[in-house]
């Protein structure tokens, strides 16, 4: 055993540690703030491009895609230090990519894999659709065999990235007559095709996510991921790597959180020496610490060789409704001061904490909910029955 | 024992509900968010008309002289509807506050405007520390021959921006010997010279006001109560708006419910609708069961106040145990309904809002928790 990175692996996290610092400017932040931490803007292009010419983008691929041929565990770490500094979200990259990786055909690998790891292009996830959220076997748009290419007709809801993104990382069912699992494919569509419609739907923290609208768009052949009607593993398989779920953002924010309530005085003392807060606080950072080796267990599996099981779901799950605490404390230790937003006259931290407040409502909501966690976590890692 | 209405509020909260259904839809609720004042002048009088204002008002006053459990009734369904504005500054945190303090001839100068809708109190109480000790109050009142000069700021001084009175706590004497002596209330007119008001941004859209004193001339005679006693005055309104703000979060539990449970019955996942599985249901049930506890916290307590009893354990234990219980049912709320509950269109975002403010809003769990312990002898 061995819970710390090596000398080198410590070397580069330096190195990326210094790159973010010099580079992540205040303007860039606020753009990526304004787009929900999505990866698709003018400035985040820039930064992301500069970023991944390190190869810090995908450091585990193979070299012939972009990577480093480096461990998980370095990527997954990389991962964090970006999250700390920037919880910028990659889907092509970190989730698509290392799906096609595994299961796409070499001319699929050699087209997209070397821009994605340049940060050239940026996906959006496009599973949902209204009858199918956490039942993702329930999908009806269909993408028709044209034979060179498929014609496609349907609707996505709650698709985050798209307006934004370059691509569409699409859930589609292509064989309507074939039994559940066996009837879908992924595909890869360019978001600016003729007949896509995108209409924003504005969430309770400000960010958006939207419907998408397929209306007769042509996709080429090409353009399939893997097999035809295998698309719900792949599907599966890049839900996994969503939800690996890196902690950075809240880490930060709770540490800015352990920092206000140093400077804060009230009532002739620092928060915190009060002890309820002191123990509030001292219980996320246990929780904090917990979430570390479930995260980096993930990457230890990963490096082994091995596919990771009900530990993804475990830390997307504990992660997540860790995230809703910090935030729900954060608000306790800013007390009347934590309602105010960004902007607001006397707001603390920027009104950070009330924005992520708001914000960490949905996280144990997408990429599979909770209640699907757990379930994943009985059935495939428990073996309880399920009747 | 008897666990329920009688008949008059039966019929006050039938009628508030659907007055407050027709008044003050959601779309009201999300526009006066928006709104420069935060509240419409109309629905006010409307409001004053059906004699809302005047509730807790003796009819000496011109009020109705109902009592707490009957402005219980009325606040619940205003937390049911969301409805914004300076109702709860005003009845409440003004009202209750003249009402313990007031001298006749106060009360004959604010009430029966109050009661008409004609007169909006706020009172302006916390201050940088964001606490409601007493140690908080630095806002300094100098005796200068038959006036007082106040000088300070206040914060989170709800609708101060709309107010025409405050009540301002002040400081008058130092506390040396009692650390709960030196705090005075003063009644001062919001419009005078050296008052200036800046509207804070909140979460929920309710108005939040920094109100910065600069040498305010108060006539001696505006003092409510007596002389560095208002403390105990202020204990028991916080205690009493404490039972109060439960009371809102009873209507907006009831709407969360109302919201949640048809949902999971209607929506369907893996060819059933989702309130079949019993993850779903297992969160129903707790979301029932801390509806029907902040219920029955709240009720309790008011009733006591309405009748004249001590009070002071119950109104802390209810508003500590709804702080948290009404956060965390809606969070449930939102849980159960999954990503539509996360759309701004979708109202369950409003009460999400309502319960987080009305958590951290006169005291929160911690503060109420301690409250408790003493009240039990710790
Ligand atoms: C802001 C936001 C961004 C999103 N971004 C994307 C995106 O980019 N791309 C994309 O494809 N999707 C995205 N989603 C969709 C998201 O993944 C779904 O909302 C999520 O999977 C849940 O589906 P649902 O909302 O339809 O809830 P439902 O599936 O209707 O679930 C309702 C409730 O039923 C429970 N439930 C369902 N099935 C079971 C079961 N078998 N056992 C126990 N309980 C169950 C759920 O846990 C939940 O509590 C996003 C959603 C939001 C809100």
């Amino acid at each position: 055993m061995d819970f710390e990175f090596s000398p080198e692996e410590q070397k580069m996290l330096q190195e990326v540690r210094a790159f973010l610092k010099s580079e992540i400017t205040p303007e860039l932040k606020a753009e990526s703030l304004a787009i929900g931490y999505c990866y698709g803007g003018q400035l985040g292009r820039e930064f992301v491009r500069k970023f991944a010419a390190n190869g810090w983008l995908v450091p585990n691929w193979p070299n012939e895609y972009g990577g480093l041929g480096a461990s998980a565990m370095l990527t997954f770490a990389i991962k964090e230090e970006l999250a700390y500094i920037m919880p910028l979200i990659f889907v092509a990259a970190h989730m698509a990519g290392p799906t096609i990786l595994h299961f796409g055909s070499e001319e699929m690998k050699k087209q997209w894999l070397l821009p994605i790891a340049r940060g050239e292009v940026e996906f959006a996830l496009g599973y949902t659709e209204p009858w199918a959220g956490s039942d993702l076997s329930a999908l009806t748009i269909e993408a028709v065999d044209q034979g060179d290419h498929f014609i496609l007709n349907g609707q996505k809801t709650f698709n985050t990235h798209s307006h934004v993104a370059d691509y569409h990382w699409l859930a589609t069912i292509t064989d309507p007559d074939a039994k559940r699992y066996q009837n879908m494919s992924m595909m890869i569509v360019d978001l600016k095709s003729p007949g896509i419609t995108i209409r924003p739907l504005i969430t309770m923290a400000g960010w958006q996510t939207n419907e998408v609208f397929y209306d007769d768009v042509v996709v080429p052949k090409e353009n399939l991921v893997g097999e035809m009607n295998q698309g719900f593993y792949y599907l599966m398989a890049a839900l996994d790597y969503e939800r690996m779920f890196p902690m950075g953002g809240y880490r930060r924010l709770f540490d800015e959180i352990v920092q206000y309530a140093k400077e804060t005085v009230v009532d002739g003392q620092p928060l915190s020496k009060d002890p309820l807060i002191r123990q509030k606080l001292a219980q996320l950072a246990i929780e904090l610490e917990a979430n570390n080796l479930i995260f980096y267990r993930l990457a230890h599996i990963i490096d082994e060789g091995k596919i990771p099981n009900y530990e993804t779901s475990m830390q997307k799950l504990f992660a997540t409704e860790l995230a809703q605490r910090i935030t729900n404390t954060g608000m306790d230790v800013l007390g009347l001061y934590g309602q105010l937003k960004k902007g607001s006259k006397w707001a603390a931290l920027s009104g950070q904490v009330e924005h992520r407040y708001r914000w960490s409502v949905v996280e144990t909501i997408y990429a599979g909910t909770s209640e699907i966690q757990r379930n994943i976590m009985a059935l495939r890692g428990l073996k309880l029955p399920s009747k | 024992m008897n666990y329920d209405l009688n008949k008059t509020q039966t019929i006050l909260k039938d009628e508030a509900h659907r007055f407050l259904a027709k008044e003050c839809p959601s779309d009201f609720v999300r526009e006066m968010a928006e709104d420069e004042t935060g509240y419409s002048k109309e629905l006010w009088q409307k409001m004053a008309e059906l004699d809302w204002m005047g509730v807790l008002i003796p009819e000496q006053y011109d009020g109705i002289g109902g009592n707490f459990l009957d402005l219980t009734v009325l606040l619940s369904e205003m937390g049911y509807s969301c409805l914004p504005g300076p109702f709860f500054s005003c009845v409440v945190l003004g009202g209750l506050t003249i009402l313990e303090a007031g001298s006749d001839s106060q009360k004959t100068d604010v009430l029966p405007a109050l009661s008409r809708g004609e007169q909006i109190l706020s009172l302006a109480w916390v201050e940088q520390d964001g606490t409601y000790v007493p140690g908080g109050i630095k806002l300094a009142a100098i005796l200068n021959g038959e006036e007082y000069i106040l000088n300070g700021t206040k914060l989170f001084v709800p609708y101060a921006h709309v107010a025409d009175t405050f009540i301002c706590v002040a400081r008058t004497g130092q506390t040396l010997e009692d650390k709960n002596a030196g705090l005075t209330l003063f009644l001062v007119n919001a419009k005078q010279q050296g008052i200036h008001i800046e509207t804070l941004i909140t979460m929920a859209g309710d108005r939040q006001c920094e109100v910065i004193f600069e040498d305010v001339h108060v006539s001696k005679d505006n003092i409510l109560g007596q002389l560095d006693q208002g403390w105990p005055v202020l204990k028991k309104v916080l205690q009493m708006s404490a039972v109060a703000k439960c009371a809102e979060m009873i209507g907006g539990a009831q709407r969360t419910m109302d919201m949640a449970i048809p949902y999971v019955k209607g929506r369907e996942q893996f060819g059933r609708p989702v309130g079949a599985f019993q993850a779903i249901q297992h969160h129903c049930a707790n979301m029932l069961t801390y509806a029907d506890t902040i219920k029955f916290m709240t009720y309790q307590a008011a009733w006591r106040i309405s009748e004249g009893l001590p009070f002071e354990k119950e109104a802390s234990m209810c508003k500590a145990w709804g702080s948290e219980s009404y956060r965390k049912l809606v969070a449930l709320a939102h849980q159960v309904i999954g990503g539509m509950g996360f759309m701004e269109e979708y109202d369950l975002q409003l009460y999400f809002k309502q319960a987080k403010a009305a958590e951290q809003m006169l005291g929160d769990a911690d503060f109420h928790r301690e409250l408790v312990a003493k009240e039990i002898g710790l």
